[in-house]
């Protein structure tokens, strides 16, 4: 390992002793999927009293929100982190020393995912097993988990670019709510989209938000599989356009500093 | 009465605080407007597909947004010095509260305002008028029922934000206990079962906060909002209670500066 | 006036803990009397209990054991009854709101400590010309300069022209100028207005220039209490002198003299008046040469409080 890369995997590894330190954040989360899918596991079954109008059955969609909840609750809100970091003006500091922060905010946040990953994923894994009696087979899980993690990535890389705004806006949180909502809503946070009408399908695919949820999501659930290699690609795509908007939000912001001094 | 002058002042120089930064204000009493509105969609498109939920129908689901959503923007405006009670409490800020002539809590409550509050309560409003159960007639119902949601709403949150005075460093389970009061609050009660309805009655109090507003909404009778009344008194007894027993036991943030 | 004591305490005690299973008695067993108008500096070095002794006094903490008084009042009982009668100023604490001018904040303070609405506008014109705060009225808090803001931050709280004033470390972070002013005007508003005031500092300069009692706290205990110059007398009995001589170097070996630093021509020295005169020293000096320049000063403040501290801390090992 070459000192270079060192330096990052030293960040990533910090990020996720804090992780792991912070014992209520992580027990918040595990309780919180535990719930939302206790409440989900009561809504479809009510719901399946006349029928669900999707092909798929009560358990299927508990698991898919299993999923889409995994991903959503992993996902470090660091938005928050880099907000403060810019107000307190700790950001100037970083820049005066030999490493690109935007690479080390990637190696924090895997960091962090790979910590809270687990400990979430195990959460919603029991519950799962509890609320249907079941589980899906190894092979789909096999499948699903890569491509979660990829979805971990790209929300991160969203609320990265949210963070960033903190250099123009006065306060990012509005604007972190909105981008959540479009998330739960267009990215088929509950519902698998199959549910939503055609123009609303329509509208999310040209989002992000499906690949970051829907999309991994349903590799679980049979009936509403994505096409995998497309998954794959429009995964690739969006991470790489997130982190070309990230990269030139940042230098923007070095050069607003450097001419008006933070 | 003094306190009462106190009280109007406090939240006259609340929000002349809030307003200071307009731009700020605005943007985030709109976005919080949609981003209520948006979460709703969620629901809308359900709704479009299944003919009802235990009984609930799209209707109903609005009307539960809507009492949730301007209790809780209610509370966020008038008292949201609630949500940053707990970190108040650990880093000694009640210090200069305590030293003046006026209840520590009223003070501590009405310091902050957050303009979101006022998204969610334009929300609310609209859900509620979506929902068809705001009428000229149920309107003054509703006002009640809202005032007691909210300050069922402000009491559990002043218990579970004064749980620093006990328990030390616990700002996160704070927070997660409220916005657990918040989900539950969210969802048709018909879908809970024996024991958790039990919890969300109690420890959780989502059941005060909007099952029995939304009961009564729907099928008025004078035992629910007796009921409905009755809870937030005593939610409002027993926060100002504990937070009173917890000042006792106030440290005041000699975590930070040595003592001396 | 009254002569019983403004604030009485006796055998006050109040414990932290600290990590989860160390205890620490910030206060141990406390007793004091401070007289009405008197001003009185606490000083110590960190973790003495002068902070929490003011906070225990201002009935933000409840002791655990030991009895107190402000003005008759038990300020943990009759904390509501006592605010009327006191201010405070937390030197790392604001009471101004943020995004709003210092003018607001005092609108909102009348209503608070229910003072009528002619009575503050007079108070309030005479304290801003008192303090200059003329040109800050109207600016918001958060656009302030730190001197600016803690004087509106005393402004704040001499409003309802409390009878006994609590400030812990009120000059924090100031430049000097700044500090000097502060301290002439809590001199004159307390002597004016016939308040009690009781200060912590880790300032000298705040001790000499504002209060004549000085209380020296250690390890929650009371380890000096006196005046000022009962300090000096007892502590400094060495008086520090820099002669500028003709001579390159001067020989003085005299008891009770003690030389500090030699440079040519300038000799620094440590005398005790007591055993030998400061005209022997004079005398003997002169007659090595022609002395061009001499300048006597006490013991500097900082350095008797150091040396008081470092007694205590030998007796305790």
């Amino acid at each position: 390992m070459t000192p270079r890369v060192a330096k990052y995997v030293a960040f990533g590894r910090v990020a996720a002793a804090h992780a792991l330190e912070n014992r209520a954040e992580l027990g918040g989360r595990m309780a919180f999927v535990a719930i939302i899918l206790g409440v989900f596991s009561s809504l479809w079954r009510a719901v399946a009293e006349h029928g669900i109008p999707i092909a798929a059955d009560r358990a299927a969609l508990v698991w898919y929100l299993a999923a889409t909840e995994w991903i959503v609750l992993t996902a470090p809100t660091a938005h928050v982190d880099i907000e403060r970091e810019i107000r307190s003006g700790d950001i100037t500091c970083h820049l005066t020393r030999p490493f690109s922060y935007p690479l080390a905010l990637v190696a924090q946040g895997i960091g962090m995912i790979l910590v809270r990953g687990p400990f979430v994923g195990l959460a919603a894994f029991v519950c799962g097993v509890v609320l249907t009696g079941g589980a899906p087979s190894p092979t789909l899980l096999a499948r699903f988990v890569p491509f979660a993690f990829m979805a971990m990535l790209l929300v991160y890389g969203l609320h990265v670019v949210i963070g960033l705004l903190a250099f123009w806006l006065t306060d990012v949180t509005p604007v972190f709510w909105i981008a959540q909502k479009l998330l739960f809503v267009l990215g088929g946070l509950m519902l698998p989209l199959t549910l939503y009408p055609d123009w609303m399908q329509r509208l999310a695919h040209l989002t992000p938000f499906p690949a970051m949820l829907g999309g991994p999501a349903g590799l679980l659930v049979p009936a509403t599989a994505p096409d995998t290699v497309r998954l794959a690609r429009d995964l690739a795509v969006w991470i790489v356009v997130v982190a070309i908007v990230a990269r030139t939000l940042f230098e923007r912001a070095v050069r607003t500093l450097q001419v008006s001094g933070g | 009465m003094a306190t009462w002058a106190f009280a109007r002042a406090l939240f006259a120089t609340n929000l002349r605080a809030a307003l200071a930064l307009r731009g700020a204000f605005v943007i985030q009493a709109l976005f919080m407007l949609v981003n209520n509105l948006t979460f709703f969609v969620v629901w809308w498109v359900l709704l479009r597909r299944v003919p009802d939920l235990r009984g609930w129908r799209l209707g109903d689901i609005a009307m539960l947004f809507g009492i949730t959503a301007t209790s809780f923007g209610l509370v966020i405006t008038v008292a949201g010095g609630v949500r940053h009670l707990g970190r108040a409490i650990e880093e000694g800020e009640l210090d200069t509260l305590l030293t003046q002539p006026k209840p520590a809590l009223l003070y501590a409550l009405g310091m902050r305002s957050n303009a979101s509050g006022v998204g969610d309560m334009v929300s609310g409003v609209l859900f509620l008028a979506m929902s068809g159960h705001l009428t000229l007639m149920s309107a003054p119902l509703v006002v009640v029922l809202i005032l007691a949601s909210a300050a069922t709403f402000l009491g559990c949150g002043i218990v579970f934000h004064s749980l620093p005075f006990w328990l030390g460093r616990t700002e996160t389970v704070s927070r997660q206990l409220w916005d657990l009061t918040i989900t539950f609050a969210m969802y048709p009660e018909p879908l809970f079962g024996g024991v958790l309805r039990l919890l969300l009655f109690t420890a959780i109090p989502a059941g005060f906060v909007s099952y029995l507003p939304a009961r009564m909404l729907r099928d008025p009778s004078s035992v629910m909002l007796a009921a409905a009344l009755g809870g937030a008194l005593v939610h409002v007894a027993v926060a100002v209670w504990v937070f009173n027993r917890g000042v006792r036991r106030y440290t005041s943030g000699s975590r930070f500066v040595a003592f001396g | 006036m009254s002569t019983a004591p403004a604030i009485r305490i006796h055998g006050l005690t109040k414990t932290f803990r600290v990590a989860r299973t160390t205890l620490v008695r910030a206060v141990d067993g406390l007793t004091l009397a401070i007289a009405p108008g008197e001003r009185v500096a606490f000083i110590g070095p960190n973790g003495a209990g002068k902070s929490t002794t003011l906070k225990v006094l201002s009935g933000i903490l409840h002791p655990d054991e030991g009895e107190a008084t402000v003005l008759g009042y038990v300020p943990w009982r009759d904390r509501r009854t006592l605010a009327f009668e006191i201010g405070t100023v937390f030197g790392q604490r604001s009471q101004l709101w943020y995004h709003l001018p210092p003018r607001d904040t005092f609108a909102l303070l009348a209503r608070v400590y229910e003072v009528d609405s002619s009575v503050h506008r007079r108070r309030l014109a005479s304290l801003v010309e008192a303090f200059d705060l003329g040109a800050c009225l109207d600016t918001p808090v958060r656009q302030l300069s730190l001197g600016q803001r803690m004087r509106a931050e005393i402004v704040a709280s001499l409003l309802h022209a409390p009878r006994v004033l609590f400030l812990d470390e009120p000059t924090i972070g100031l430049d000097v100028s700044a500090k000097a002013a502060i301290r002439g005007l809590l001199r004159g508003q307390s002597q004016d207005g016939h308040a009690t005031l009781l200060l912590t500092s880790h300032d000298t300069g705040d001790i000499e220039h504002v209060c004549e009692r000085v209380v020296i706290l250690h390890q929650g205990k009371v380890l000096w209490d006196g005046s000022i110059d009962g300090l000096r007398r007892r502590y400094m009995k060495t008086r520090r002198l820099t002669l500028w001589s003709e001579a390159e170097q001067l020989t003085l070996d005299l008891p009770g003299a003690r030389v500090l630093a030699a440079r040519p021509h300038v000799t620094e020295i440590a005398l005790d008046p007591g055993t030998t005169p400061v005209g022997a020293l004079v005398d003997a000096a002169c007659r090595q040469g022609l002395l061009h320049d001499l300048t006597i000063e006490d013991t500097p403040l900082d350095e008797v409080i150091r040396e008081i501290y470092g007694e205590a801390a030998r007796h305790v090992s």
